[in-house]
């Protein structure tokens, strides 16, 4: 039984070591080098220097705002896509229009965001041909502006395939009897989307939620492109402090850095504690 | 006819805009508001490809990306099969772990290996890119495989050991062919990730490591929109290409193993 054991523990380290190793060479060492950086030169004294930036504070709220807004509008859209693909499309191979856009970067969906929505896009044009606007300035400003809106329909567009593709499965998986079920009690749609395909949806929304919350509020390659100089990106703001040349903003930069992986995992935690009894009682009922 | 009408709007969300990169990298003068460009022409794919780095750039980008997914796919293997097959003291924490990139932003990480990678000679290195372009792709081909895995199951592998097969020989002939789905799509979405790295790249490789997207961001800021298009129907071409390219030595590889 020991020797099992053993060769068991064996395989086990051959199987995970390397990548256990990998991430926590990549991704414990930056962090860790990156805190230390950030205490360097001032102490404490750059998480204070930042907090108390001007720039800090506008970039802070319209981070949260592009990120969530981005989410929110995602998840909805997502999983509208997905019950539409599940109803209409469960068999045939045109739902792969879907997943288009995921073979883009989000750099390129970016440009295609650019080309069709900005004041002398596609769009533009036709709205002045359908008679809506006889100007291009009247068409309203949708790209490098001020909210973002650019950069939220980016992040919208790109993430609505990730959100259909992690919900599909799902909705696979639901045991079509409930949904007999709540029409023989005489429930429409909306009951049975509340009553059997939401509890089924909840535990994978909240991690997919979470996953593009922490991949849109740290996001740079988009906000690079189609921001606006103020309010920035978090992340733009930590790149170009860091470009700066100066020692000083180089701390600060990373400390910038080290607090938003501080909020991303402190609402991951948080996230995943409320949710918990939900999430736990539904995979429960799964069983 | 419902079932038409949604085809039509997701194709119209979707794959519209796309395709569209199409006319407007032939349509040199395309002014606000024609619908549609007086003249089609080929100067933009010219320009496009009179960028002297462009070729390099465009090699960068593909050795770069194969090694990415090759290490990839080892670890997801190795990994994917850990977790799935495996029950064991701990394994939460390991899970965490290797899910951690997917919340720390890899700017941070970046940055923070920045100073260390030109200590040891990685920065300004395509080995040091490839590096750093497993931090935004190992832990999805990690769950990707290890959904493959719960899936396949350890029985099938089970029956084969009990025939006394030998490791490689079940892996070859059971693991290969029934993962086929999830080796594919950990090799699509590992290369299009590392397709799309700007920052990280552009960190680590100081800009000595000349990738396609080292070249678009510049091109964004100065260059006519038509040149970007065909930049940018080039970034849609390359992972379909790189896919295409992967199914033929999925066959050689059968034909070859009979």
């Amino acid at each position: 039984m020991k020797l099992f054991n053993q060769s068991n523990s064996f395989r086990l380290t051959v199987f995970l070591l390397p990548s256990v190793a990998i991430t926590l060479l990549l991704t414990g060492y930056g962090i860790l080098y990156a805190l230390s950086n950030s205490l360097q030169n001032d102490g404490i004294g750059a998480y204070a220097s930042v907090v108390g930036h001007t720039m800090f504070q506008s970039s802070l709220v319209f981070s949260l705002k592009v990120t969530s807004i981005s989410t929110g509008v995602s998840l909805l859209l997502g999983i509208l896509v997905a019950k539409i693909i599940y109803s209409y499309f469960k068999t045939s191979s045109l739902k792969l229009v879907i997943w288009v856009p995921m073979l883009i970067p989000h750099f390129v969906a970016a440009y295609l965001v650019l080309i069709l929505l900005s004041q002398s896009g596609l769009f533009s044009s036709a709205f002045f041909h359908l008679g809506i606007i006889s100007d291009r300035m009247q068409f309203p400003i949708l790209v490098f502006d001020q909210a973002g809106v650019g950069i939220i329909v980016t992040y919208v567009w790109k993430s609505i395939p990730f959100v259909v593709l992690m919900l599909l499965p799902v909705f696979y998986e639901i045991d079509r009897r409930f949904v007999q079920v709540v029409q023989t009690l005489g429930g429409g749609q909306f009951e049975v989307f509340k009553m059997v395909e939401w509890p089924w949806l909840f535990p994978v929304l909240i991690e997919v939620g979470l996953i593009l919350f922490a991949f849109i509020i740290a996001a740079f390659e988009v906000p690079y492109l189609l921001g606006v100089t103020d309010p920035k990106m978090i992340s733009v703001l930590a790149y170009q402090w860091f470009y700066t040349g100066d020692w000083s903003f180089r701390s600060m930069s990373m400390a910038l850095m080290i607090l938003l992986t501080l909020f991303i995992l402190l609402f991951s935690v948080v996230i995943f504690q409320i949710t918990k009894k939900r999430r736990f009682i539904m995979m429960k009922g799964r069983m | 006819m419902k079932k038409k009408i949604y085809f039509t709007l997701f194709s119209f969300v979707f794959l519209f805009p796309i395709f569209f990169l199409l006319p407007q990298s032939f349509a040199w003068n395309w002014r606000w508001p024609q619908m549609v460009p007086d003249t089609f022409q080929l100067r933009a794919w010219n320009a496009l490809f009179q960028e002297p780095r462009l070729i390099e750039a465009l090699l960068v980008t593909i050795l770069i990306g194969i090694v990415v997914v090759v290490v990839n796919l080892v670890l997801g293997f190795l990994s994917g099969k850990g977790l799935s097959h495996h029950q064991f003291k701990g394994k939460t924490i390991i899970e965490m772990i290797l899910m951690a990139p997917i919340l720390v932003p890899s700017l941070a990480i970046a940055l923070g290996l920045h100073v260390t990678f030109i200590k040891i000679g990685l920065a300004n290195h395509w080995l040091g890119v490839v590096l750093v372009h497993l931090v935004p792709t190992l832990p999805y081909t990690i769950r990707i495989f290890r959904s493959g895995y719960d899936r396949l199951g350890k029985r099938i592998l089970e029956q084969g050991m009990t025939l006394g097969v030998s490791k490689w020989k079940i892996f070859c002939s059971i693991e290969l062919p029934l993962l086929l789905p999830t080796i594919r799509s950990a090799v699509m979405l590992t290369f299009i990730i590392s397709l799309s790295q700007y920052a990280l790249t552009a960190i680590i490789g100081g800009g000595t490591v000349v990738t396609l997207a080292m070249i678009y961001y510049p091109f964004f800021q100065s260059s006519n929109p038509t040149v970007l298009a065909s930049f940018s129907f080039v970034f849609f071409l390359l992972p379909i290409l790189f896919l295409l390219l992967f199914e033929v030595g999925v066959k050689l590889l059968k034909k070859w193993a009979g």
